[in-house]
């Protein structure tokens, strides 16, 4: 009844994000593996109100559209740290563009031939293929290529999740002598979550990755069509 | 007239400072960028997202010396630090879709583990290989030079 009223709404769903995400940061911050990531421990949390309560994602993304909403400043934030590293991107572009391209390749790739090979249904295995890029690109190539948006936006947060943590178990692996590699393996396999965790490691890093992920975004939604006619 | 016009100076320079100092006017810029993004996309309809299309514009701004990166910075640097945030309401869509939680779900998750290993191995592979290759291209037109 309380809930009915938008503002009550907004408030509470909006405390109960917030509130979820700075005891998960805390979390993460204090111990440091794979599943203490803030994107994995905030849904949980805000799912276990929502559950608790019988919301559904209707109720709850009415209240909580503005947070959602600040990936636009954040996609334009991207700005500096790419204008910061000019020089380094002025010098090794194609370098760039072949990750990406190689990358993309790949990201669709393994999605279309997994879902194939486990029996994952078309629009599931659809669904899965913009996953590596950032949301809003991602649920663009989406629509335009036959999956669910909504299904590719929660993909594409499982594989942040995932690209954060296993991008260092791949970096002691393989014998990388670049920041231009280790920075574009963070932002070609885990978005922004993968950004983040690049800056970690290291500013130029971090601006290769951020860089390479928008590019990842161009990159998939301008070949979206031919994939479309492909699949 | 001078006065007017030096009181106008104060005005403008406070407002520069304030700029400069307030994340919040920062933020106030970012987001602004981000809806004269969303315009253009609309207008042009243009398959990117907005805010692609306003760092895009900021980015021009930066190269030609009309907007300094301080004036935007501390704002910038907030909005990459909690950026994780602003994913959660988004993966929230799970409510909706609880035939995840199962089977498929397992198959999913295999699915973008193995995956997301293939991506970043091939990317940072390939990127390192085109690396050296540079490198040692550089390498060469040097000792042709010399």
């Amino acid at each position: 009844m309380w809930m009915h009223n938008p503002l009550v709404a907004t408030l509470f769903w909006s405390t109960v994000t917030i509130g979820s995400y700075l005891a998960a940061r805390a979390i993460g911050r204090r111990w440091r593996f794979w599943w203490t990531s803030p994107l994995l421990l905030t849904p949980i949390g805000v799912g276990a109100v929502a559950l608790s309560l019988h919301a559904g994602y209707g109720e709850y993304i009415a209240g909580t559209r503005w947070l959602l909403l600040m990936m636009g400043p954040a996609t334009v934030a991207f700005a500096i740290p790419i204008y910061e590293q000019r020089a380094l991107i002025r010098r090794y572009w194609p370098v760039l563009l072949v990750g990406v391209a190689v990358g993309s390749t790949l990201a669709m790739g393994t999605a279309l031939a997994l879902a194939h090979l486990l029996g994952l249904s078309d629009s599931i295995g659809l669904s899965l293929m913009p996953r590596s890029t950032s949301t809003p690109f991602a649920m663009a190539v989406s629509s335009d290529i036959g999956g669910v948006p909504d299904l590719t936006a929660v993909f594409v947060i499982l594989t942040g999740i995932c690209g954060a943590a296993l991008g260092e178990v791949v970096l002691k692996v393989m014998p990388l002598r670049s920041s231009l590699a280790r920075g574009a393996l963070f932002g070609m396999g885990a978005h922004g979550a993968g950004v983040a965790r690049a800056h970690q490691i290291g500013g130029e890093e971090g601006s290769i990755a951020g860089l390479v992920m928008v590019l990842a975004g161009l990159f998939n939604v301008m070949i979206a069509p031919l994939v479309a006619a492909l699949v | 007239m001078t006065q007017n016009r030096s009181a106008l100076n104060h005005l403008l320079r406070t407002a520069r400072l304030a700029l400069h100092r307030s994340m919040l006017v920062q933020l106030g810029v970012l987001a602004g960028f981000w809806m004269a993004g969303e315009g253009v996309v609309r207008l042009v309809n243009l398959p990117v997202p907005g805010g692609i299309v306003g760092m895009v514009v900021v980015l021009a701004l930066l190269a030609s010396g009309w907007l300094r990166p301080a004036s935007v910075r501390r704002g910038a640097s907030w909005l990459l630090a909690e950026m994780l945030l602003f994913f959660v309401p988004a993966v929230m869509a799970v409510l909706d879709h609880k035939e995840l939680i199962g089977l498929d779900g397992l198959k999913i998750a295999a699915v973008i583990l193995l995956g997301t290993v293939t991506v970043m191995g091939g990317t940072a592979l390939a990127v390192d290989l085109c690396w050296r290759w540079t490198q040692r291209l550089s390498r060469e037109a040097r000792h042709v030079d010399a």
